[in-house]
């Protein structure tokens, strides 16, 4: 077993806090998409280069990583934060590399193929997360998780009142996507960046340390990123999970 | 996130620091780590020669990376004196360590009027080392400024400021633009280099993963294999100690019903002798089944001891034959043995070497129908060894004894061939009701024949039947073999 490593990085006298996000999901899902487009949608001066470890076919070899770091406005001097969004390779034979890539999610976005044809490969990579987070020495349930029903463009996929009935039936927020078009991509962000803060919130104290309320933080980061005003409602556009 | 440990810089983290932090973690790199120091030199010299503006870089803890600057004539005038030296020192060493601010982009200003400019190199979001550009003059400079003067009273300002106007002006947007074009070259340097760098090392996490799994996997393994070998020791043990025990009483039955058949307790009649031989044959059978299961589980076990000794083959062949013609004669099979007569010594253990032709041709009289014909043969050949390595230069001084035992029986299909040496195999199992036996024979025979060091195998005997070939290597060409008969290799 890997050992679990610091979830969060937080560095009070610097006031910074890094995040890390994972977006987990089966081969050709598109998560490397989802990373393509929040590059492309958030403001040049709080993304850094998106590093992407892929094969010649377009495969993710090892894994995509995009760094955003932007201030968000608190009481006193503000503070860094530090988002370090990661895809893991969804082929099978990479089991060990989403292992390591894992390691430390502060919150997991795990984006599904629509196609009614992928259920299964859906199901199979979802229990491959569960078992690797307890791997880790995590549960899945303690772990801040959205799902994303990806390539929603697509001919053969699951219609919307198939998708909010499957979201009943959980517990997680579910967002619709199509990542090629752009669409869906920030609301999944944004909703998971807000699930994984206030789980941060929840343990490390951070209104008190930082001065930034948990109701807040989303709009602080919306604002700091191109979308101000948008925060709650970006976060919000999901279908919510049915046993929440 | 317990056990947190708060270090002097604020940062909490676990106790074990985490190699793998560095690749899946937000740890920053150090430049040192990912650029090549010598090519970044050749770049900031290349820089210097295309603008005649010195060049240097720095990681973000100060260190010099690379250098690449010519001293102008007023800064080696300036440094003769020991002011001007301080001040120069006081200078450069404030270039590189002042804040270049929200935009990563100041310009610092030199006592001279002079300037350097400091760009900020970034990597993932943070702040990697700097670009110091410079001593340069901006382009409103004419005069030396105050600070010159008031630096070093003995300095000769009429000279100073002769020197001064020779060096070049340059124009702060000009200098933007090349700053900003160094800045980009050398970001997208690092981050190449340190994508590498992160895609190395996450190949070695992966191996080292992927290895540890297979360690774990192969420890499972072996120990399931233990306990196997162990379990099969069990029942080797098991069955030698069953075969024995049966043995005992087996040979109370025998004894006493071959008594009865003599009529030492009184004469019997037709119908009781019948019963009571049957009940001796039965005995007999049953005893030779558990005399093989026992050889077996010696053979297994390892504990059957050869006892070797000088052997002429014909003698063992010769005996083999005698004991078993009357059988032959009965079943109206003609048995023949032929043989070279070349005197070649084995050194083998004769009994067990009986044993083995005693099986080979009782099989071959059994599956043989009435009319047909048993022929042994033995003679001397080269030596084949072991295998076919050195062939060219063994054979000639390995000589073999081989025995062939051919009938014109019923013949085994060359698919079964190999198979019928397994214990308990035969080849076709209705065989066993026609033919009686126990199916161990052969494995047996296998066994002793490779203990001495040789081998045993099956051709087709044509037109029809089946040809068995021994072969025994002689005593001079033997090599040293172990003097017990090795335990089946089991895994």
């Amino acid at each position: 077993m890997i050992p679990s490593i610091a979830v969060v990085q937080l560095n009070f006298a610097a006031r910074e806090v890094a995040i890390k996000l994972v977006y987990y999901g089966p081969a050709l899902s598109g998560k490397t998409t989802n990373l393509k487009s929040l590059h492309e949608l958030t403001r040049e001066g709080s993304r850094g280069r998106l590093m992407t470890l892929e094969t010649k076919d377009d495969r993710t070899l090892f894994f995509d990583m995009l760094p955003i770091v932007f201030k968000v406005e608190s009481e006193g001097s503000g503070m860094s934060l530090r988002v370090k969004v990661f895809t893991v390779p969804g082929q099978v034979v990479h089991a060990s590399t989403r292992r390591l890539v894992l390691q430390g999610a502060d919150g997991v976005a795990f984006v599904a193929d629509s196609q009614v044809n992928e259920t299964q490969n859906n199901a199979d990579s979802f229990l491959d997360l569960r078992d690797n987070l307890k791997e880790l020495g995590r549960s899945i349930r303690e772990v801040p998780l959205v799902i994303q029903f990806n390539k929603r463009d697509l001919p053969g996929v699951r219609s919307d009142a198939e998708i909010d009935d499957l979201a009943r039936r959980g517990k997680e927020p579910v967002y619709k996507a199509s990542a090629v078009h752009g669409q869906g991509v920030l609301e999944c962000f944004f909703g998971l960046l807000d699930r994984s803060w206030r789980r941060l919130e929840a343990e490390h104290d951070l209104c008190v340390k930082l001065g930034i309320a948990p109701d807040d933080f989303l709009a602080k980061a919306a604002k700091a990123l191109g979308y101000e005003g948008r925060g709650r409602a970006l976060g919000e556009a999901c279908v919510k999970g049915g046993r929440a | 996130m317990k056990n947190l440990t708060t270090t002097p810089s604020g940062t909490t983290q676990h106790g074990a620091p985490d190699p793998t932090a560095a690749v899946v973690g937000d740890l920053p790199i150090a430049l040192e780590d990912v650029v090549a120091r010598d090519e970044l030199d050749e770049l900031c010299r290349s820089t210097h020669v295309l603008f005649g503006i010195g060049v240097r870089i720095y990681s973000s803890d100060g260190a010099l990376l690379a250098n690449a600057a010519s001293e102008l004539e007023i800064c080696r005038f300036v440094n003769q004196l020991s002011g001007g030296r301080t001040a120069c020192g006081n200078t450069v060493s404030a270039a590189k360590s002042v804040d270049p601010g929200e935009e990563g982009d100041v310009t610092h200003p030199c006592f001279t009027g002079l300037a350097y400019r400091i760009v900020a190199l970034e990597n993932d979001g943070r702040r990697v080392g700097r670009i110091v550009l410079g001593p340069f003059a901006p382009a409103g400079l004419r005069e030396p400024p105050e600070s010159l003067a008031q630096t070093e009273k003995r300095l000769d300002m009429v000279q100073a400021s002769e020197l001064l106007a020779t060096v070049p002006r340059v124009k702060p947007e000009a200098l933007g633009r090349i700053a900003k074009h160094l800045k980009v070259t050398l970001e997208l340097i690092i981050f190449s280099s340190h994508k590498a760098w992160v895609t190395s090392k996450l190949h070695l996490f992966s191996v080292r993963e992927s290895y540890k799994q297979l360690e774990d996997k192969t420890h499972r393994l072996e120990q399931a294999l233990a306990k196997l070998k162990e379990l099969d020791r069990l029942k080797t043990n098991f069955l030698a100690t069953i075969s024995h025990e049966l043995r005992t009483p087996l040979t109370s039955i025998i004894g006493y019903s071959e008594m009865l058949g003599e009529g030492i307790a009184g004469e019997l009649t037709a119908e009781q002798g019948e019963y009571v031989r049957t009940i001796h044959a039965k005995g007999e059978q049953l005893l030779r089944l558990i005399t093989g299961l026992l050889d077996l589980t010696k053979l297994e076990s390892g504990t059957m001891t050869l006892r070797r000794a000088p052997t002429q083959i014909d003698a063992v062949l010769g005996d083999v034959i005698s004991t078993l013609t009357p059988v032959a004669r009965k079943k109206e099979v003609e048995l023949v043995f032929e043989t070279e007569k070349v005197a070649c010594e084995l050194t083998a253990d004769a009994e067990r070497l009986r044993q083995v032709f005693i099986n080979l041709v009782d099989n071959a009289v059994k599956f043989t129908p009435k009319g047909g014909r048993v022929t042994v043969r033995s003679k001397v050949i080269e030596g084949e060894g072991e295998d076919a390595a050195g062939g060219a230069l063994l054979s000639p001084i390995l000589r073999c004894v081989q025995v062939t035992v051919a009938d014109t029986g019923i013949g085994i299909p060359a698919s079964e061939r190999a198979k019928v040496f397994d214990a308990f195999y035969q080849v076709d199992s209705s065989s066993t009701r026609e033919y009686g036996g126990t199916g161990l024979g052969l494995s047996i025979v296998k066994r002793i024949v490779e203990a001495h060091g040789g081998t045993v195998r099956i051709d087709a005997n044509d037109p029809e039947g089946t040809m068995f070939v021994v072969t025994l290597p002689a005593s001079e060409g033997r090599r040293a073999l172990p003097s017990r008969v090795p335990p089946v290799p089991s895994g």
